[in-house]
């Protein structure tokens, strides 16, 4: 019988794997010291510390040893194994941890299953709530949580609720917002989809706050599974008493109702998704008034993203108090990022408001694929704007964020690497949000188009100085004149990437070049005589037959034929094809 | 009581209502904050992004037209920031607006052309983008150029919610997003009831009139046509703002001035609007001491609202008035009783109908019956607008033009004839001869005020003689539901009428404000064109239709008696139902 | 089903906790499914079945290492729980035979970045 597992994992990103090496030469010393019954060693594929040499980790004691080399195998074996020392030089101790408070459940129970939820203490909040909170309570309780909305904006969520729930009104709404929709976020899809008891909880928790006796839940219809699973998870909570009237033998009644999303990123503004629940045209309104105080039909309305509902019940269970520890001084609390991009390990992390964006993409995603070196990091979609390398330490929070040029936005973060332009960049997201502007106003609408023609016009080649200028003139009128959010923001990919990589628009306008090589009207591919093997795989591969020439007197690319489509630098075994 | 907010604009400290909002309250302070979007008329739809306003301390720019004015708010309404962003925005909607504006049916009356010369923008900042969409004209009265749209919105929400009529929506977004029916049809298929608000409601040349001008020049220029003219109520009060009056009444020079244009004859419809009143009272004492047909009686003066009825209040057909309305009982009458009196070819004779209405120019042809005098009753139908163009084209000096009398047997009107122009006048017409009609009595007080007014559902009890009159007034087709509702309901459960007679017409205010009327109407505008017909009313020596001595000669020579056999063929029409949506 | 009291809910709660029996879970979110978990969630069903094993297969959310999908959590007394990534029917195969049977666990498959 083994008593303890040693899990081995060689990190270095700039050498061969070594694994192997070290898992045999361990093997080969815990066998001569006669361990090997008792200790079982394991390669694994990924030991979630990066960069640091050969790490190995002990369980169950959950012991990380990093850049141990073949010479710390006696005394890692010696004085760790046997007699449970530890060593103090070899110790890794990890800077940043995820801090799973939303995702609590998310991997671990059923997300069909209502009594698994149950059983890891779910809808204990809800009872919480009912039988000794009360409403004026609950909403000091969320109050003294600092819980801000996750959805992007960070409005403090006790004050939404708490203008609701003065508003004099018998009929009253809430609203889970699920029309998650910014390119590369899916945090909300996921937790809909892995704890959907989690929202739903939430969701009655806040409908018990305002005194409102009717929810909906507002979810794209693109993501099928997340549907349903809510729907599954609705349909257990009214069998359970949990919906409907009387709920948990109290006198509080709700119905919660699904309502799928049509496909419009707009729609996930609060104004514009009430209109689509009422079965209008989903664009936004002008606010005030707002939601709060007069919502869906008029009503007051109180609109709560998916995640901030996901939080509602663990802060009842653990106290508003104990969730304030967590975090910032002005952003408490956890965020959940979906990590995407050109990073190692793509994926959802929880971390505490206050962890750096270093400590995200570096030490709990690996650092990018490639191993080259990050240029920078993009948060908020759309609506966010590209954060340089050198700003990486900046702490998480909302605040920082827009000082930065961007915002926490949803949670969206995508990691670039040198191989992504500053230009091609903002012109992908202001296409996003040109395709998704609801059309309603002018700034928006034509704004927007206009940038992206310059934006075009540059990556093209065939920009003027002056087009800078009129890029940021376009700016400020979208960021003041938009009616709503998306418009507001939708140009702030392209000011920070004009803040912070004017240099990059300026190689495309003046030297027509682009650095990264991703704009393809600017880049040139030519053969590199010395390299060249003749092969002619590329001439085979060309589309379009611009390389000529044979064996004896070598290829040459006709410029004027080529049409970038870079096949020949694909296919090159012998990197003689030169992209500039 | 409202509280009182106390707030700065430009440094100014003002006190207003809670609720105003900062483009009201600036007003206040001398400040007219520039805006495509919003109109009087309507809620701000908050699209243009131009009347943009910064709050002290904020770095957020707040739209003034919909953003109410709060306790302490420090509110700057231009700076060189702003104005340059207004700018910007300006020079965006150019970018995605045709520069055909020489060409434009709004030339020089553009809301966009205005802020464009306004802002002096000389030059196109940003490259032209034009989308190649079709003009719709298949109305026949009001044509939509998707190309000129700006988006304001204002259209949608008339169609919608002023007139509840829903022809018009949003179709696609972003770049692509336009105006059209539903389903992308076109309007004639639609909903639509031409009611023109749509035009009328227009900053731009997106929705127009269709112009029919060159018909009537070219029957003006032709030896062979005898051109008659007449004149609607509504126009003669709302000519003069073209030429810069407000609230007064041009009859007169618009007599003479038809004459210069070359009519031959000169007619006016609220002559009438006396016969329509003489038939439509007798209907009414005949429903109300007869019982042939049911009460309450409904008018149908308005050609949209007969439209819409026929589209959405079907079960209501019984209750309408057969009576055709005034434009075309005088088309009617010109072409046989005028013409046989002065011995002139009814074919020969070309009958012009000067309307503020765009709905009329679909009327004419709307179905059989107003061929009934053998020829097409009204040849054509201009809008007070186009009669303006026609006026400037001809080169008449409208401002010294003198006054003129209205040729003879179809002209003189009484003071009950020209108030239909006004919501509620045909109802207060029509009660002043139904009693007479029911009681042999004439009123010692003729005016009834409880159906003057803009408010939208006006409800008041008359007596006539011993009988207690419940009536209804409604103006602006939004406001008809909750009228015909408790028709409809009381019919459905067998219950007593909730009204013996109800008057409507489609347009806001009545067609003192309708949709072929001069642009950038208001409630203050649409009050003063009314007080100036119910002047006129008011200085007539006869105030009432079955006193009109030309009236009177009409049936004794024509007609016969109001309801006989020539007043049911000439003047009286059927309604049938009609589909929604054309397919 | 009868409607909850507070006070079944607070049973339910308790008399849950402490069942430790051997188990599988499968992520079966969207990434998961887009990735193959239907199929290996399948595998293991048919293949416990086949080969007559005591262990329960259970499906489970994200837990938020998509670019390791399909992910599924092995649990058997004696050894430490842990997380196998990119688990095809031949990575199963290995965790049924090695891990669960032979209680040796599988080298090169596990993923461990959520301890």
């Amino acid at each position: 019988m083994y008593t303890k597992v040693i899990l081995v994992k060689d990190t270095d990103l700039k050498r061969e794997d070594k694994t192997r090496e070290f898992y045999t030469h361990l093997l080969d010393y815990l066998r001569g010291s006669n361990l090997h019954s008792q200790i079982q060693v394991v390669r694994v594929a990924d030991i979630g510390v990066y960069d640091k040499g050969l790490v190995i980790k002990i369980l169950p004691d959950k012991i990380i040893y990093c850049n141990v080399q073949d010479s710390d195998i006696k005394r890692i074996v010696d004085s760790t194994l046997d007699q449970g020392k530890i060593i103090e030089d070899l110790v890794f101790k990890l800077k940043a941890k995820q801090h799973r408070l939303v995702l609590r459940n998310c991997g671990k129970i059923n997300p069909e299953s209502i009594e698994e939820y149950i059983a890891c203490g779910g809808y204990l909040g809800l009872k919480k709530v009912l039988g000794e909170l009360g409403q004026q309570k609950l909403i000091e309780e969320i109050k003294l949580s600092g819980i801000r909305g996750r959805g992007g904006a960070g409005y403090p969520t006790w004050m939404k609720w708490n203008f609701a729930r003065e508003a004099a009104s018998t009929e009253k709404f809430v609203i889970c917002n699920a029309d998650e929709g910014d390119p590369g976020a899916y945090m909300d899809r996921s937790i809909l989809e892995g704890d959907p008891h989690s929202v739903v909880e939430g969701l009655i928790i806040a409908a018990f706050a305002i005194g409102a006796p009717k929810g909906y839940f507002y979810i794209r219809a693109e993501y099928p599974l997340a549907v349903e699973r809510i729907h599954k998870a609705i349909k257990q909570a009214y069998d359970f008493g949990l919906l409907g009237q009387n709920i948990l033998g109290s006198s509080f009644n709700l119905d919660i109702e699904i309502r799928l999303g049509a496909g419009a990123f707009v729609c996930g503004e609060e104004t514009a998704l009430i209109s689509s629940i009422e079965g209008k045209r989903g664009t936004p309104h002008p606010r005030p008034p707002y939601p709060s105080v007069k919502g869906l039909w008029g009503k007051p309305t109180v609109i709560n993203n998916v995640e901030t509902l996901a939080n509602i019940p663990v802060i009842i269970s653990n106290g508003g108090k104990w969730f304030s520890q967590i975090g910032t001084q002005a952003s408490k609390g956890t965020k959940v990022f979906a990590v995407t991009g050109k990073v190692k390990n793509s994926g959802l992390v929880e971390i505490a408001m206050g962890a750096t964006l270093r400590e995200i993409v570096m030490d709990i995603c690996g650092g990018t694929l490639s191993g080259k070196p990050i240029k920078a990091v993009q948060t908020g979609g759309p609506s966010g704007g590209v954060i340089p390398e050198a700003l990486l330490d900046t702490p998480v929070d909302y605040e920082n964020l827009q000082k930065l040029g961007s915002i926490m936005g949803s949670g969206g973060m995508i990691v670039m690497d040198e191989d992504d332009c500053m230009v091609d960049i903002p012109k992908f997201y202001l296409g996003f949000c040109v395709e998704e502007s609801c059309g309603k106003c002018a700034p928006c609408r034509i704004g927007g188009f206009q940038m992206l023609g310059y934006l075009k016009k540059i990556s093209e080649g065939k920009g003027v100085a002056d087009d800078l200028g009129q890029l940021r003139r376009l700016s400020l009128a979208m960021q003041k004149a938009s009616l709503c959010g998306l418009g507001q923001t939708a140009s702030n990919p392209v000011l920070s990437t004009l803040k912070y990589f004017e240099h990059e628009y300026n190689e495309h306008i003046l030297n027509k070049r682009c650095p990264a090589g991703k704009c393809s009207n600017l880049v040139t591919y030519e053969i590199v005589e010395d390299k060249c093997k003749r092969c002619g795989l590329c001439v085979i591969n060309c589309p379009v037959q611009a390389i000529s020439g044979g064996k004896e007197e070598g290829y040459l690319i006709a410029q004027e034929k080529c049409i970038k489509c870079g096949r020949c630098f694909d296919v090159c075994k012998f990197k003689a094809i030169s992209k500039k | 009581m409202k509280k009182i907010i106390q707030a700065k604009i430009n440094g100014i400290l003002l006190r207003v209502e809670e609720g105003t909002t900062i483009l009201e309250a600036a007003k206040r302070v001398q400040i007219k904050i520039p805006t495509l979007c919003k109109h009087p008329d309507l809620p701000p739809s908050a699209s243009c992004g131009i009347c943009i306003v910064k709050n002290k301390g904020s770095h957020k720019m707040l739209r003034s037209c919909c953003t109410p004015l709060e306790e302490g708010m420090d509110i700057i309404t231009h700076d060189p920031e702003i104005v340059e962003i207004r700018r910007t925005v300006i020079e965006l909607i150019l970018s995605n607006h045709p520069n055909d504006c020489l060409k434009c049916a709004r030339n020089n009356e553009c809301e966009l052309q205005k802020l464009t010369a306004d802002f002096g923008i000389k030059e196109e900042s940003f490259p032209q983008f034009l989308r190649d969409l079709p003009i719709d004209r298949s109305t026949k009265a009001v044509d939509l150029d998707p190309k000129k749209c700006i988006l304001c919105g204002r259209c949608v929400h008339v169609c919608q919610e002023l007139q509840d009529v829903w022809a018009l929506s949003f179709l696609e977004r972003g770049m692509k997003t336009r105006i059209s029916p539903a389903g992308d049809i076109q309007l004639a298929d639609s909903p639509c009831v031409r009611c023109g608000q749509c035009s009328a409601h227009c900053p731009t040349g997106a929705f127009v009139e269709q112009d029919h001008t060159a018909q009537a020049w070219k029957a003006l220029q032709d030896p062979d046509k005898y051109c008659v003219v007449q004149i609607a109520p509504a126009v003669r009060v709302s000519i003069g703002e073209a030429f810069g009056y407000t609230g007064k009444n041009f009859t007169k020079k618009l007599y003479a001035l038809l004459r210069r244009l070359g009519f031959n004859a000169v007619f006016d419809t609220s002559f009438a609007a006396d016969v329509t009143i003489m038939e439509e009272a007798s209907e009414f004492e005949d429903r109300l001491l007869h019982g042939r047909r049911p009460l309450p009686l409904i008018t149908t003066c308005c050609p949209s609202w007969v439209d819409f009825m026929e589209k959405f209040y079907t079960d209501m057909i019984d209750h309408f008035s057969s009576c055709k309305s005034p434009h075309e009982i005088l088309g009617v009458l010109s072409k046989t009783y005028y013409a046989e009196k002065n011995k002139i070819d009814p074919s020969k004779i070309f009958m012009v109908s000067i309307m503020p209405c765009t709905s009329k120019k679909y009327e004419i042809t709307r179905n059989d019956e107003m061929f009934a005098s053998g020829y097409q009753d009204i040849d054509t139908v201009l809008c007070t607008r186009e009669l303006v163009r026609m006026i400037k084209q001809a080169g008449i000096d409208f401002d010294s033009l003198p006054d003129e009398e209205c040729d003879s047997i179809l002209g003189e009107y009484a003071g009950s004839g020209v108030i239909f122009g006004a919501t509620g006048g045909v109802m207060e017409a029509a009660l002043r001869t139904a009693h007479y009609f029911v009681t042999g009595k004439e009123l010692k007080k003729v005016e009834f005020e409880n159906v003057r007014g803009l408010k939208g559902v006006k409800e008041t009890e008359i007596e006539i003689g011993a009988k207690k009159l419940k009536i209804a007034v409604a103006h602006g087709l939004g406001n008809v539901e909750y009228i015909l509702n408790k028709v409809r309901e009381a019919k459905n459960n067998g219950k007593e009428m909730p009204y013996h007679f109800i008057e409507v017409m489609a347009c806001p205010g009545g067609c003192v404000g309708g949709g072929g009327q001069p642009y950038m109407v208001t409630d203050e505008l649409r009050i003063k064109r009314a007080q100036a017909l119910y002047q006129d009313d008011d200085q007539k020596q006869v105030r009432c239709s079955h006193q009109n001595p030309y009236i009177k000669r009409l049936y004794k020579e024509f007609l016969g008696k109001p309801l006989g056999e020539k007043s049911e063929k000439l003047l009286h029409v059927h309604y049938k139902a009609r589909p929604v949506y054309v397919k | 089903m009868n409607k909850l009291t507070p006070h079944d809910l607070e049973k339910m709660h308790q008399a849950s906790s402490g069942a430790s029996k051997d188990w599988i879970k499968v992520g079966m979110s969207s990434c998961g499914i887009a990735a193959g978990a239907d199929d290996v969630f399948n595998f293991f069903i048919e293949e416990v079945k086949k080969r007559n094993l005591q262990i329960e297969i259970k499906k489970c959310g994200c837990a938020g290492a998509c670019y390791a999908e399909p992910l599924v959590e092995v649990s058997v007394a004696g050894l430490p729980p842990v997380v196998y990534g990119a688990v095809n029917k031949e990575v199963a195969t290995k965790i049924l035979e090695k891990h669960v049977i032979s209680k040796m666990l599988v080298n090169d498959c596990i993923f461990e970045v959520l301890g």
